[in-house]
């Protein structure tokens, strides 16, 4: 199917020539460079051949970056204006590139110094205003005292201050210094839910007596010794401050949104620097010598041309090999048309490993029904299909957000099909608005029938569904036993298990058929059962080993009949869509009719269809995803993958045309 | 009174307070898959949109539960406008039986399916690409609760008013 075939290139070249070099790879974009390390460890070859490494260069380049991106946090948190919904890449040319960022270098530069600098000053002015307002607060209980701070003593008292708990009792505390230190002048300046703030003055020679009789109240002495003056000043010297202060964070601020004009440059600015970055990097998976370079990777086959004729253009010696049966290839899909988008879901799970197949363009088409069916709403499927494509045409969008859009929109139209079928077109909204605002009956009519009255019929539509997948998907897992040259395994394992559930199947519902379908059914399970339980265990050592093998295997018919039964959530979400519309549009009709019960369907049906199709539409994407992850996948596919990382631009803001 | 408490229309309408019931686990759900959202979004805001979704996940419980509610109050004729139909005690203890599945399983699956969130949750918010197993996680548990709203679907739609 569709893994892209890979190749191993192998180059080695001049050093005068690497630099222009890996630009133009970079260009192309196709080729994976793998990481040499640990692989020179003969020591004859150790003294001559080196990993080069720029790390210097890298770690310069990296410093540049983490600044040009405090700059763009700093510019986008005081931009006022719109953000998209998506974030886009902008495509320019590669030449035009160049041109604007050796034009605009310099400029962008002093604007990103300024914007950190900015950023800075606003953090450490918002640090000082912090500090300063703890120190207002520490100062408020002391507001109404009108001694200056900074006074300890005077010639002959000294003055201490302090707190005590609030549950102390004052009348105690003053008695209790009275008695030790008669000359003390006690005041309580103020209190709080904690704390009682007092001033305490006394003679010089009564001061130890004092602190004696308050420290049995666990008084807790503070002292001011940094600020001068009485608190109440204090404190507004320090409000004032902050003022100015503020009006600086103000002036950076409105000069940070000011910049949000130049925002465009220093995006560039930075995808120039990263790719910068990622060229230095590369050179680490390298092997150098005096003279030459070498390096090894992996390309897509189909980008053997261009490839070719970089090298031959540089003149480096170059090989390109096919991989070996045992090596690690990186995994790339690529489909086509209708299966693309499907890939996300293929991508969410794992890639598949070599010796899995490309289950996407399989599953591409049973998702799609999938999700319709969950969904079923033709109307909800309308919506879907033409927001999905507005959103595909008003935005560049791109790799895995471009594929999941697309994948919606297709869904959207299978979402439409099963509401046509099934009669859902809002749930029932023109019926009801029909009788509760017309007062006609209007009923659109299901092409085939309704789920809500005939659910069995559903049911086993949808078990039908299941099984076809299922089947599909043991297929599969025949396909690569065959293909794998074991045709044995194929039969024994997939084909008795088709022969038994078939006539499972046939036994148990071919009586509407005819007798004779009920006879052929029971000899196929018969046949089918036989063949599982005599080779099921044919892997295993010893008697007793074949023997549990083999009922082992015959036991997984359990699990056969779960995955079948999961099915029936096709039933299950698409009802849950009908009857959540139903409500709604019930709900919207209570109001009954008349101008003012319309304008309540109104409200009902838009906040109702909006949160419908939100809910239900990711429980259909959740559950299409289970089914095929869990049951389908389960039959026959591990994953694991790597994926292929070529050596390209990882550009965040623009995208250079080839 | 206990007359009246075994008449078919109570009955019936107990079914459809039971069915409802399923939102307590999904409350409880979201409200532990929001716990732990929040804290992924505290340490990376961007995340918001990813864990959202994960948090609405075991959110479905309570939308089964209100289903199968409705679906009785259609039956039993409380919102069709003609008022309540008279209802044996047989068909009301029918209705009462049909309604315990997804009122039962939907607050055990639902208190499940929210701590599988929440992990999951936690899962984005270390590995962000693996939003699709989380969900999954999550989503395994669901199974039941879809299940035993088949039943209580089947069972109601199977009896006769």
């Amino acid at each position: 199917m569709a893994v892209i075939e890979m190749q191993k290139l192998t180059v080695i070249g001049l050093n005068s020539g690497r630099t222009p070099f890996i630009h133009e790879l970079m260009h192309l974009g196709v080729v994976e460079i793998n990481s040499q390390e640990g692989v020179v460890n003969d020591e004859e070859w150790m003294s001559d051949i080196f990993r080069t490494s720029n790390s210097a260069d890298v770690s310069r380049l990296e410093a540049d970056i983490s600044r040009v991106s405090t700059a763009l946090e700093a510019i986008n948190r005081y931009d006022k204006g719109k953000k998209p919904l998506f974030h886009t890449r902008e495509e320019i040319g590669r030449g035009k590139f160049t041109d604007y960022m050796n034009r605009t270098k310099t400029e962008t530069e002093m604007n990103v110094e300024t914007a950190v600098m900015s950023y800075k000053q606003i953090a450490d002015g918002q640090n000082e205003i912090n500090r300063l307002k703890g120190i207002i607060a520490g100062l408020r209980p002391w507001e109404s005292m009108d001694l200056p701070l900074q006074t300890k003593e005077t010639k002959y008292s000294v003055v201490i201050l302090g707190t005590v708990n609030i549950k102390t009792k004052f009348e105690e505390l003053l008695q209790a210094v009275l008695g030790k230190a008669p000359s003390a002048v006690v005041q309580q300046v103020s209190a709080d839910v904690q704390q009682i703030y007092i001033s305490i003055i006394c003679l010089k020679e009564e001061r130890d007596q004092a602190f004696e009789a308050l420290r049995e109240f666990a008084f807790n002495p503070v002292s001011f010794t940094e600020h001068y003056g009485p608190p109440r000043e204090v404190m507004k010297q320090y409000e004032t401050q902050i003022e100015e202060i503020q009006q600086g964070i103000n002036e950076k601020e409105a000069l940070l949104a000011e910049l949000s004009g130049a925002k465009k440059q220093i995006e560039f600015l930075y995808d120039s620097l990263s790719m910068h970055r990622d060229r230095a990097k590369i050179v680490g998976n390298m092997l150098s010598t005096e003279m030459v370079f070498y390096f090894d990777g992996w390309m897509p086959k189909k980008a053997q041309p261009e490839v070719e004729a970089l090298l031959k253009e540089f003149e480096f010696y170059y090989e390109i090999n096919e991989p070996e049966s045992d090596e690690e290839i990186p995994v790339c899909l690529q489909n086509g048309g209708f299966s693309t988008p499907f890939e996300a879901v293929t991508n969410m799970y794992s890639l598949p490993s070599r010796h899995d197949i490309d289950p996407t363009k399989i599953l591409a088409p049973f998702y799609f029904i999938f999700f319709g069916l969950m969904l079923s709403d033709a109307a909800y499927g309308i919506i879907i299909t033409v927001a999905c494509w507005i959103l595909l045409k008003k935005f560049k969008l791109e790799g895995m957000t471009y594929r999941m859009i697309k994948m919606f929109s297709f869904c959207g139209i299978s979402t439409f099909f099963w509401g046509v079928i099934f009669g859902g077109w809002f749930g029932d909204f023109f019926t009801v608005a029909g009788k509760t605002l017309f007062n006609v009956d209007f009923v659109i009519k299901p092409i085939w029938f309704d789920p809500l009255s005939e659910p069995m019929k559903l049911l086993i539509f949808s078990l039908i569904l299941g099984g076809i997948h299922l089947f599909v998907g043991m297929g599969i897992r025949a396909y690569m036993y065959i293909k794998e040259g074991h045709p044995l395994d194929a039969l024994l394992d997939i084909g008795l298990w088709y022969i038994l559930l078939i006539g499972l199947v046939l036994f148990g519902l071919g009586s509407s058929v005819g007798p004779a379908m009920v006879t052929v059914g029971k000899g196929m399970s018969i046949v089918g059962a036989a063949g599982i339980l005599l080779t099921g265990g044919r892997s295993k050592k010893g008697i007793l080993g074949k023997v549990t093998g083999g009922l082992g295997s015959l036991y997984g018919i359990t699990s056969y009949l779960s995955d079948v039964l999961s099915y029936s959530r096709l039933l299950a979400l698409g009802l849950a869509t009908g009857v959540v519309a139903k409500v709604i549009n019930t709900l919207g009709s209570l109001a009954g009719g008349g101008l003012k019960g319309a304008i309540v369907l109104l409200i009902a049906f838009v906040v109702g269809t909006i949160f419908n199709i939100a809910i239900n539409a990711l429980g259909a994407f959740v559950h299409s995803c289970r089914l095929q992850y869990v049951e389908f996948f389960g039959k026959f596919y591990t994953g694991g993958g790597r994926p292929f990382v070529p050596f390209e631009r990882k550009t965040k803001y623009i995208k250079i045309l080839k | 009174m206990a007359e009246s408490l075994f008449s078919g229309e109570f009955l019936a309408l107990a079914g459809a307070a039971i069915a409802a019931l399923a939102g307590i686990g999904s409350a409880i759900g979201v409200g532990v898959a929001g716990e732990a959202a929040a804290g992924v979004v505290s340490e990376d805001p961007n995340k918001f949109g990813q864990v959202l979704l994960m948090q609405a996940l075991p959110g479905t419980q309570g939308i089964y539960g209100l289903l199968i509610a409705f679906l009785v109050m259609v039956k039993v004729g409380l919102l069709g406008g003609t008022g309540m139909i008279d209802l044996t005690m047989i068909q009301g203890a029918g209705i009462f039986a049909a309604s315990l599945p997804i009122g039962l399983v939907g607050i055990f699956s639902g208190i499940a399916q929210g701590k599988a969130a929440a992990a999951g949750i936690m899962l984005v918010g270390k590995k962000p690409s693996e939003l699709a197993k989380g969900m999954l996680f999550a989503a395994m548990v669901e199974t039941y609760a879809v299940l035993a709203l088949l039943v209580s679907f089947l069972m109601l739609n199977s009896i006769q008013v």
